[in-house]
């Protein structure tokens, strides 16, 4: 064990959160945004897919962008760990097997 | 028995024995083994099996067929089931998963050091679960029933002996690899009928990208017969109630306990972020393609079911007509069946397309064994839950907290057989309907756990006293919304099914309020709290953060 700089853990916090964040806004406005003017987008009269753009949104945009957040905030989180220096086999010996409790 | 039913019953036995076999081979040897697969599950494997979990009868018979007569609608359930993976994968499962327990109810309880609040989630778990297992036993028993042309009742003791053996075998371990087996099944026997239906009709096999015309096709024939069209949002509902509804079931997602503990299965937190990634585009797969089912079989029952002289119905109609769940009446007496002359049951949608589109019955009792795999699934991972909070939560870490590991093995296995029991007792005469109980669990859900769970992981400053009244005010509010509403009195048009929306509400409001007018938690478990931000190699102690890097042997 050895110390670190809090700041430098704050950091690690802060960029995350960041990144929750962003990526929740992003699901919201795909899901509740697009729901609560579906009305509004049917009028124009705009498709996606040969279908009108607010069900396609519902039926398969929604669903094919929460899969894209999930892979990216794996991907990317995995970066963060790596540039602070975390290494996943010493996380594995840390959080031990199921003996912890 | 005829034909389709031998076979039906063919592919369900060899599922069956399939399931028994891994939970055999997988037999839980220790607690660990027992209730969290000793932590050592893949995240790519952990996705399916969470895949597998979650996607129950409801998802299975009963979603399409949802889509299929609310149109844009039943959209609610598909954005707000695949949602609720983001709030659990994002807010809470690495951080419960670094904090390291058996359950939910004992993260509560340790978190907030408090007994009463371990409690009070441990039976609010075994509420929940325990609902939400009687839909799926009703669900396995309608499947059994119908292809064998036995009572559902008859088919729901089938299901009870089958869960309650392999589960109690095999515990969280062979719970694990069965539902691993079970989503491979229930996805092929979701996405065959779908290939042949949009062949048969577009002439392309990849119906995902083929049923955006059909969608609008059936627009216009809805146009034509002067019904609202396919695509119209609110049609059914309003938007208070669509969004309501939307919001209860994200929320409920990420707070039902059975789906939460999952993610004790894995390793670390990263390994928990990719099965949250991995489980969500398992789970995609089948939620792309209920929409299309939906417009594939809402198209085929307009162009080839509706005309059709109504005293010379098509065959696959007689042994619904029999079930009660097609009702067929000529309202406008010209002897001709129109649509509104069709009352489709939602649930039958899924099982009875592939008869009506003559797919034949390979296809049609693959259905049967897929929608076994889901409903058994999805019970399997319940049971697990209902098991642990009451032999590790109550018996255990209230009751007797020197019981050995084989006492407490035990405990385990009598709570799963007893708790199987019990559900299959209720489920012989389900109190009310199957897809309105479920709703009420994820309303439930939301709103008694997901505020007290947020907050517990992301504010040092929450303690005991705001948990336990979050918890206790959010089952209230719920409650009393679902009463209410179902006596008639609702807020903004929202009905009971989005009752969620205030529950979550007043469990967060009262977390904070009461959290802020008690004493802080004691210096200690706010440590564990500013903890979890940091991955399993860096700890938090007396405000400074030391980081393990010793060599791993």
């Amino acid at each position: 064990m050895r110390k670190i700089d809090k700041k430098k853990a704050d950091q690690y916090f802060k960029i995350r959160t960041t990144l929750i964040v962003v990526f929740l806004a992003i699901g919201f406005l795909v899901s509740f945004g697009v729901a609560a003017f579906a009305d509004v987008i049917l009028e124009t009269g705009a498709t996606i897919m040969g279908m009108p753009a607010h069900y396609y949104m519902g039926a398969q945009g929604a669903v094919a962008t929460f899969v894209i957040l999930l892979f990216l905030n794996a991907v990317i989180s995995d970066r963060i760990d790596k540039k602070f220096g975390i290494d996943e086999k010493q996380n594995v010996k840390l959080s031990g097997g199921g003996a912890d409790h | 028995m005829d034909q389709q039913a031998i076979v039906s019953l063919i592919l369900i036995l060899l599922t069956f024995a399939l399931y028994i076999g891994i939970s055999i081979y997988n037999r839980a040897k220790a607690t660990s083994d027992f209730y969290v697969a000793s932590r050592g599950i893949p995240p790519f494997w952990n996705g399916m099996a969470i895949g597998g979990d979650w996607m129950s009868a409801a998802s299975f018979i009963g979603m399409a067929g949802t889509v299929m007569i609310l149109g844009y609608d039943g959209l609610a359930y598909i954005m707000g089931w695949t949602g609720g993976y983001l709030l659990l994968t994002f807010l809470l499962a690495p951080q419960l998963r670094k904090y390291g327990r058996f359950t939910v109810p004992e993260f509560i309880g340790d978190r907030f050091d408090s007994n009463p609040a371990r409690l009070i989630a441990a039976i609010a778990t075994i509420i929940i679960s325990f609902t939400y297992i009687i839909g799926q036993l009703s669900g396995s028993g309608v499947v059994i029933g119908r292809i064998l042309n036995l009572p559902a009742s008859t088919g729901v003791m089938i299901g009870v002996v089958v869960i309650a053996i392999y589960a109690t075998l095999g515990g969280m371990k062979g719970v694990t690899w069965t539902q691993v087996a079970q989503y491979m099944i229930l996805i092929t026997a979701y996405i065959i009928p779908i290939v042949f239906l949009s062949l048969q009709i577009t002439g392309n096999p990849l119906p995902w990208l083929t049923y955006g015309n059909i969608v609008n096709e059936l627009g216009a024939i809805d146009q034509e017969l002067g019904l609202s069209e396919y695509f119209a949002p609110f049609d059914e509902s309003n938007r208070a109630q669509f969004l309501a509804l939307l919001f209860t079931l994200m929320v409920g997602t990420a707070a039902l306990p059975h789906v939460i503990v999952r993610f004790y299965t894995v390793t670390t937190m990263k390994a928990a972020r990719w099965s949250g990634a991995w489980a969500l585009l398992f789970i995609a797969l089948l939620y792309l393609s209920a929409p299309a089912y939906a417009a594939f079989s809402r198209f085929v029952i307009m162009t080839e079911v509706v005309g059709s002289p109504i005293d010379d119905l098509p065959a696959w109609t007689e042994p619904w007509l029999n079930t009660g769940l097609l009702q067929i009446a000529d309202t406008d007496g010209d002897g001709v069946l129109s649509w509104e002359d069709l009352v489709i049951h939602q649930d039958i949608v899924v099982m009875a397309t592939p008869e009506i589109a003559n797919l034949g019955m390979f296809v049609v009792g693959l259905i049967a064994a897929g929608a076994m795999a889901a409903a058994l699934s999805t019970a399997g991972g319940l049971l697990i839950t209902i098991s642990s909070s009451f032999a590790h939560d109550i018996y255990y870490r209230l009751l007797k907290p020197d019981a050995t590991d084989s006492k407490r093995l035990l405990a385990g296995r009598i709570a799963i057989v007893l708790a199987t029991v019990a559900a299959g007792v209720v489920a012989l005469d389900p109190p009310g309907v199957i897809t309105q109980i479920i709703a009420w669990a994820f309303a439930l859900a939301g709103g008694t756990f997901f505020p007290v769970l947020f907050l517990g992981v992301w504010w040092k400053r929450m303690n005991r006293q705001g948990a336990i009244a979050g918890m206790l005010g959010g089952l209230t509010v719920t409650l009393t919304y679902i009463f209410m509403s179902m006596a008639g009195i609702t807020l903004f048009g929202i009905q009971d099914t989005g009752a969620g929306l205030f529950g979550v509400t007043a469990n967060l409001v009262l977390c904070i309020i009461v959290s802020l007018m008690t004493p802080p938690p004691e210096q200690r478990l706010q440590d564990e709290a500013v903890d979890l931000r940091y991955p399993e190699q860096m700890t938090y102690k007396d405000g400074e953060v030391w980081i393990n890097d010793e060599q791993a042997k």
